[in-house]
């Protein structure tokens, strides 16, 4: 197995090979799966990313069939079979924001900060954008992140969610109104809420 | 601030993953594709045949090339801190064709780009294609009709090139692989480039090429960052001129300026009479490096002193492994515009 060939080669010529030699398909994974990670914990805190990232690439595995060829890279399916998974995590998802924007602090964040003060510190920006993310309905909210933190252009985010990219466009403008909104309501209070640093 | 920045910040603090970050996940996914490898292809035996992969040529390829050859002239010549500055004399010799094309610089219509439009270059290209299938090696010569949008300012990652396989055409002395012919007459639609990392003096955007100076010697020096002197130095200049006519486009002071500066490197001399890759003839002036056995060509206009193209043509067969006189890179740019906002990509 040439490991050069496998790092130049494009995701779909990676899938096809591995619909006749299956391991092939761990190349995906490799490329991939950090970045699907990363992303799922951005969004549904640690606990549960290792089960949707898994169970994304069984998945997409399992679909490899069906694939379409004609897309060199694979990010945005993968990035689709995540989103829908996560599906079955929303009212979790929506839970964790609604602590944060209440309370200040982020479940989400817990295992990444060592002092429990940093978690404590959430700026009231922070509780806004929760507060809105929360109130966004759910393909709102899959639009504008898969942009905002997966990095997917319009298109791709539509390829992803596969709806047209009229439709990504319009949820990804309401949902930026609605951040817009809940964060201008919180300026002054960014100010009032802001106390001394000791490092 | 903007909410999609205060978005991009929020729960950043996650920290950017690696492979053993997923090594759970990996490890579920490992023990899935096992129960199904023995079902699947393998007890047939059939070996699904390995395409090479193709060369992407293309502007990402450009662009790691530049990256490659910057790289190593730094490790070869590049001077260690403390050393005395290199110091480049321009020969007097020069080179009527890009001394009479710098001229025509300054006579020459202007495009006049502005910041957030694109430039849109329309060209034909033959490159060669090496490749390995199924451990059997292949060479041919991959033609493309390509039409580029490069932003005005800024990198090429916000370009969009459209481009068409032409019908291929055999490396000298190899058989042209059916695969070559696969994509001929298909169409596709893509980013321009998925990263741009040249350094800055690299550049070729409008924006940065504007500014470059409009004084020979100057621009002369220009070419030279980093390189030292010595053949290897004058090659790389050579190829940062063709960096800087190739799907690039400046204004005519600093287009006058490169030519003059181009006709100083040590070793450039006319070759005459050349054809681009659209079979237009024009007279050239080239590069015959040490070592590479062929020659690199820019071919301009022989009345207008327009860039036509760029061709290199085998000089030493031994060395570059085909006969004298063979061609294998072609160019031809065919026009130059300018407009408002790229295709969009799907």
């Amino acid at each position: 197995m040439s490991t050069a060939s496998e790092e130049d080669a494009d995701d779909a010529s990676v899938i096809r090979r591995s619909r006749q030699e299956p391991e092939a398909f761990a190349a995906v994974f490799r490329r991939h799966a950090p970045d699907i990670k990363r992303y799922v914990i951005r969004r549904l805190g640690a606990d549960a990313a290792e089960d949707v990232v898994a169970e994304t690439f069984l998945a997409a595995f399992r679909q490899r069939d069906r694939y379409d060829l004609s897309r060199p890279n694979a990010r945005p399916w993968l990035y689709g079979i995540a989103t829908n998974l996560m599906g079955r995590h929303v009212r979790a998802e929506v839970r964790q924001l609604r602590v944060l924007e209440r309370m200040g602090t982020d479940p989400v964040m817990e295992p990444f900060t060592e002092r429990s003060d940093e978690r404590l510190s959430a700026g009231a920006s922070s509780r806004a954008l929760a507060s809105a993310l929360a109130a966004l309905p759910r393909g709102h909210r899959d639009a504008l992140l898969l942009v905002a933190w997966g990095d997917l252009s319009y298109a791709e985010a539509a390829q992803a969610l596969g709806v047209r990219v009229g439709t990504v466009r319009s949820r990804i403008n309401r949902a930026r109104q609605k951040l817009r909104r809940h964060l201008g309501a919180t300026e002054s209070v960014i100010y009032v809420s802001e106390e001394p640093v000791h490092e | 601030m903007n909410e999609m920045t205060e978005l991009e910040r929020f729960r950043s603090d996650v920290p950017e993953l690696d492979l053993t970050d997923v090594r759970a996940e990996e490890h579920r996914l490992l023990s899935a594709m096992r129960d199904v490898a023995p079902e699947h292809g393998r007890s047939t035996g059939r070996r699904v045949s390995r395409r090479g992969v193709r060369l992407r040529i293309g502007l990402a390829a450009g662009l790691g090339v530049a990256a490659a050859a910057a790289g190593v002239i730094v490790v070869n010549a590049g001077g260690e801190p403390g050393s005395p500055p290199v110091v480049h004399t321009m020969p007097v010799a020069s080179v009527q064709v890009l001394k009479r094309a710098a001229d025509h610089a300054a006579r020459s219509s202007e495009l006049h780009p502005r910041p957030g439009q694109f430039l849109v270059f329309d060209s034909r290209t033959m490159d060669t294609v090496e490749s390995n299938s199924g451990g059997r090696q292949e060479r041919y010569l991959d033609r493309q009709e390509r039409k580029i949008w490069l932003p005005v300012d800024g990198d090429a990652t916000h370009g969009v090139l459209q481009s068409r396989t032409l019908e291929p055409k055999p490396y000298p002395g190899w058989p042209v692989p059916a695969e070559a012919r696969q994509n001929v007459g298909r169409s596709s639609r893509s980013k321009a480039a998925d990263f741009d990392d040249r350094a800055e003096h690299l550049r070729n955007d409008y924006a940065y090429l504007s500014r470059l100076p409009a004084d020979p010697a100057k621009m002369y020096d220009h070419l030279y960052i980093g390189l030292g002197t010595g053949p290897a130095a004058d090659a790389t200049a050579w190829q940062n001129v063709g960096g800087m006519l190739t799907e690039a486009y400046m204004p005519r002071a600093q287009r006058a300026a490169l030519f003059r500066a181009a006709a100083s490197i040590h070793g450039v001399t006319t070759v005459g009479r050349a054809v681009d890759a659209a079979g237009r003839t024009g007279v050239a002036v080239t590069l015959d490096p040490p070592g590479s056995g062929s020659r690199e060509e820019y071919i301009f206009d022989d009345e207008t002193y327009e860039f036509l193209g760029h061709r290199s043509v085998v000089t030493k067969a031994q060395e570059a492994g085909a006969p004298v006189g063979s061609v294998l890179t072609n160019s031809a740019q065919l026009k130059v515009s300018i407009a408002d906002k790229p295709p969009t990509v799907n």
